[in-house]
This record gives structure tokens, C-alpha cells and sequence, in this order.
């Protein structure tokens, strides 16, 4: 299993990787998911959000074994939530596997 | 070639057709007397293709049902007994107005969007290009019928000395919604109908009055020949190969999801937007008064487009979710 060090930098980069922006950008700004989308060339609107979010945590699946889903969140969110809140769930799965 | 039928509310209510999925009329054109009938091409990629019908053809089968299926806003509103209203109805009234102010820049963005993307498929793949045309000049007829839904409401508002509407609400409404991959605009537009029919539906079970009764069963009945109009476009794109399933399915989950679109003005967290107005973010629930909601019947006819849009079969939220994410992969 990986540590939670080894899940950040992974998910930090798959998810640059999906939605097209340099992960220092991302992450270094702390973009709300609103200018996310403004920002990246590859975004048209929220279902793209969800695809980029899907992406990822099908990665994580293929990678880790681990199943995480993502709850509906506001497109004021902050990037560090989002990574927060997939890393809360990735952790529950590797508990409830290990 | 499969059809779907046309049916206005004198003939069957869009309750009827709700109870069976909404695309119960669904037949295949055989015997004498079918050929005169105006029908929804459902299959139009096989009729592009196989059959050889052209835009002309098929634009004189959107004129023969659209003629076949019109009626007079003045004469229903003229039918509506606006003493015997209830306050229930009259707020239904309010909220179907304001509503209804959203469906011209929707059909409008369709109209210059399918345009748009005929061009860029001419010469590339001439079939994608005959279906988006036959979609932007069906968009005319789309405008049309939801211009009398828009005005008879608003009418209705107006003799009952409901608030008014003030002219920057009209204006804020009219706000278009910013353009999208075309399979995802016709699968959202679609989901848009069935919650509309759905909703109009159920209002016409609880109001008394059957000259209001009538314009929301012919309402919800105009909403479902959209909704079926919309998959048949949509599952045209998607048997061109050009488009792929997994944009359909992202709308459905948009939907679908937990606290998702379906929910409207009732879920947690309605996202406040400055670019256009979602129709269901804007519906005003009062207390005490009836409103509908019938998700599960919402959902149960989403699973159904997307069933004949894709030709993939799911019965849950879940499952469009699960169907989702293994189309989207790594």
C-alpha cells in the first residue's frame, strides 16, 4: 500500500496531468475549481471537472487498488480541498482493504 | 425505420405517456396508412444512411408534425377559469412562467451551435453533418412551440396579478447557456424535458380547474415530443461513432449524482452562476403550497434515454456512475 506522500504526489499529478495546467500553477495558487476552468484550455464547464476528478480516481483504481468517489462540490472549492477530500477517501478505502 | 408518433394532449395525456416511459409510441412504420402519418424519425442514422432520405425529406416530416401538433395559447388561456384558481396554482403558474423564459436562448444556442458543427463535418463526414443540420432547423420549430408555453404562463401571471416579471428578470433569463460538445447539449436538453414533463405532468394531476388542468397536459405533452426529438438526435450522433457515449453518461451523472441537477432548487448547494440560468436552479417553493417532485420517476426516464441514446442499459444512479467512470478510463 502506498503512504499518504506517495498518494499526494500522485493524485497532484494526474490531476494536473487531466486538466492541463502545470501543478505548480494549481496547486502553488490554490485555484478554486471556478478558475480552474477559466484557466485551463481543456475545460469548457463542470462536467469537465467531473471528468478530469473520474480520471483520476480510475487511476488510482488501476494503480493502487483503490475505489474513491468524489462528493458534488461547489465551484468555489480550493484545489487543497479537493485534494484534502480525495486523500480522506483514499485513506478510508486503504482501511477498509487493509 | 422506427417512428415515434405523434400524440397531443386531446389524444393522450403526457401522464399516459410518462407511465410508459415517454417513448411508448415508439412503432415500426409498416401497413397502409403509416406512411401519412408525421412521426418522429427515431433512427436517423439508419435513415440518412441506409434509406437515403435527404434534408428535404426529413425537414417535410418535422413541418408535417409540427402542424399536426399545434395549438392557440389564446384559446387555453381563454379556457382557464382564473377565479377557481387555488394559491398552489397560481404559484405553478409564477414558476412555469419564469421558467419558460429560459427555452428561447436554449433553442436559439441550438440553432447556431448544430450550424456550426454541420460545418465542420462537411467533407469530413456528410452524415454527421445532415444530422446536425436536421437538428438546427428543427430547432425553429422547438422555439415555436415553447413560445406559446412562454407566453400562455406568462399571460396567465399576468391576468391572475401574480408579481411581475420585471423586464431585467426577462433579460437575465434570456441569458444564454455557453456552448458544449454537441452530444452533451442534446443528452442535457433532453434530461431538461423529461423534468419539465415530469413536473407539468404531476401538476396537471393536482389542479382542479380543467381549463388550467388542459395547458399543463398539453405543456408536458409538447415537453415529451421535445424530449423524444432530443434522444433521436442524440442517438444519431452516437451510432456515427463521431461522438462518444461517455459524454451522455457525464450529463446523466450530472444529474444524477448526490445532491445533482435533478434535486433543482431543493438540493444543498445550487451554484450560483453569472453566465445563464438553469431553469430547475430558479424554482420557487412556498411553503404549504404543492410543488413536484417525482425523482424517482425523473430517473427512471433518464435510464430510458440513455438506453436509446447508447443502446447501454442501467437502472441506477449507481450505475450510471459505475457505466461512467469505466467509459471516461485512465
Amino acid at each position: 500500500m502506498p503512504d499518504i506522500h506517495e498518494m499526494e504526489t500522485y493524485i497532484r499529478r494526474k490531476f494536473a496531468e487531466h486538466v492541463g495546467l502545470p501543478e505548480s500553477d494549481l496547486f502553488g495558487e490554490d485555484l478554486t475549481l471556478a478558475a480552474l476552468i477559466t484557466r485551463s484550455e481543456r475545460m469548457t464547464n463542470s462536467v469537465d471537472l467531473m471528468e478530469a476528478f473520474a480520471r483520476t480516481s480510475n487511476g488510482l483504481r488501476k494503480d493502487f487498488g483503490l475505489r474513491v468517489r468524489l462528493p458534488a462540490l461547489s465551484l468555489d472549492t480550493p484545489i487543497s480541498r479537493v485534494l484534502e477530500v480525495f486523500l480522506q477517501e483514499a485513506q478510508s478505502q486503504q482501511g477498509r482493504a487493509a | 425505420m422506427t417512428t415515434v408518433s405523434p400524440r397531443v394532449a386531446r389524444e393522450s395525456s403526457a401522464e399516459a405517456i410518462l407511465e410508459q416511459g415517454g417513448s411508448s409510441h415508439v412503432e415500426h412504420e409498416a401497413g397502409a396508412g403509416a406512411a401519412n402519418r408525421p412521426v418522429i424519425v427515431a433512427d436517423l442514422y439508419q435513415a440518412i444512411t441506409r434509406e437515403s432520405r435527404s434534408l428535404v425529406d426529413l425537414t417535410w416530416e418535422q413541418q408535417r408534425l409540427h402542424e399536426s401538433r399545434r395549438w392557440s395559447a389564446m384559446e387555453l388561456v381563454g379556457a382557464v377559469d382564473i377565479q377557481r384558481l387555488s394559491e398552489s396554482d397560481r404559484n405553478l403558474v409564477w414558476n412555469a412562467g419564469r421558467a419558460e423564459l429560459t427555452t428561447k436562448p436554449g433553442a436559439d444556442r441550438l440553432e447556431r451551435l448544430a450550424d456550426a458543427e454541420c460545418r465542420k463535418w462537411q467533407g469530413r463526414n456528410d452524415v454527421v453533418a445532415s444530422i446536425l443540420q436536421a437538428c438546427g432547423t428543427w430547432s425553429r420549430y422547438w422555439n415555436e412551440e415553447e413560445a406559446h408555453h412562454e407566453t400562455s404562463f406568462n399571460r396567465l401571471s399576468q391576468l391572475l396579478g401574480l408579481e411581475p416579471i420585471s423586464d431585467a428578470t426577462f433579460i437575465e433569463y434570456r441569458k444564454v447557456f455557453p456552448d458544449d460538445d454537441m452530444l452533451r447539449t442534446l443528452t442535457l436538453l433532453s434530461i431538461s424535458e423529461i423534468v419539465a414533463a415530469v413536473n407539468y405532468g404531476h401538476c396537471a394531476r393536482v389542479i382542479q380547474d380543467p381549463g388550467l388542468k388542459a395547458l399543463f397536459k398539453q405543456v408536458g405533452a409538447d415537453e415529451i415530443q421535445h424530449m423524444n426529438y432530443f434522444i433521436a438526435f442524440a442517438k444519431a450522433l452516437v451510432d456515427s461513432g463521431e461522438y462518444k457515449a461517455k459524454e451522455a453518461f457525464a450529463v446523466a451523472h450530472l444529474f444524477l449524482r448526490e445532491g445533482g441537477e435533478v434535486h433543482g432548487s431543493k438540493r444543498g448547494h445550487v451554484e450560483s452562476r453569472g453566465t445563464h440560468v438553469n431553469w430547475w436552479d430558479q424554482v420557487e417553493h412556498r411553503e404549504g403550497l404543492y410543488s413536484p417532485d417525482a425523482i424517482e420517476k425523473k430517473e427512471s426516464l433518464i435510464f430510458n434515454a440513455l438506453k436509446r441514446i447508447t443502446g447501454m442499459t442501467v437502472s441506477s444512479a449507481q450505475e450510471v456512475e459505475d457505466t461512467w467512470m469505466d467509459l471516461v478510463g485512465c
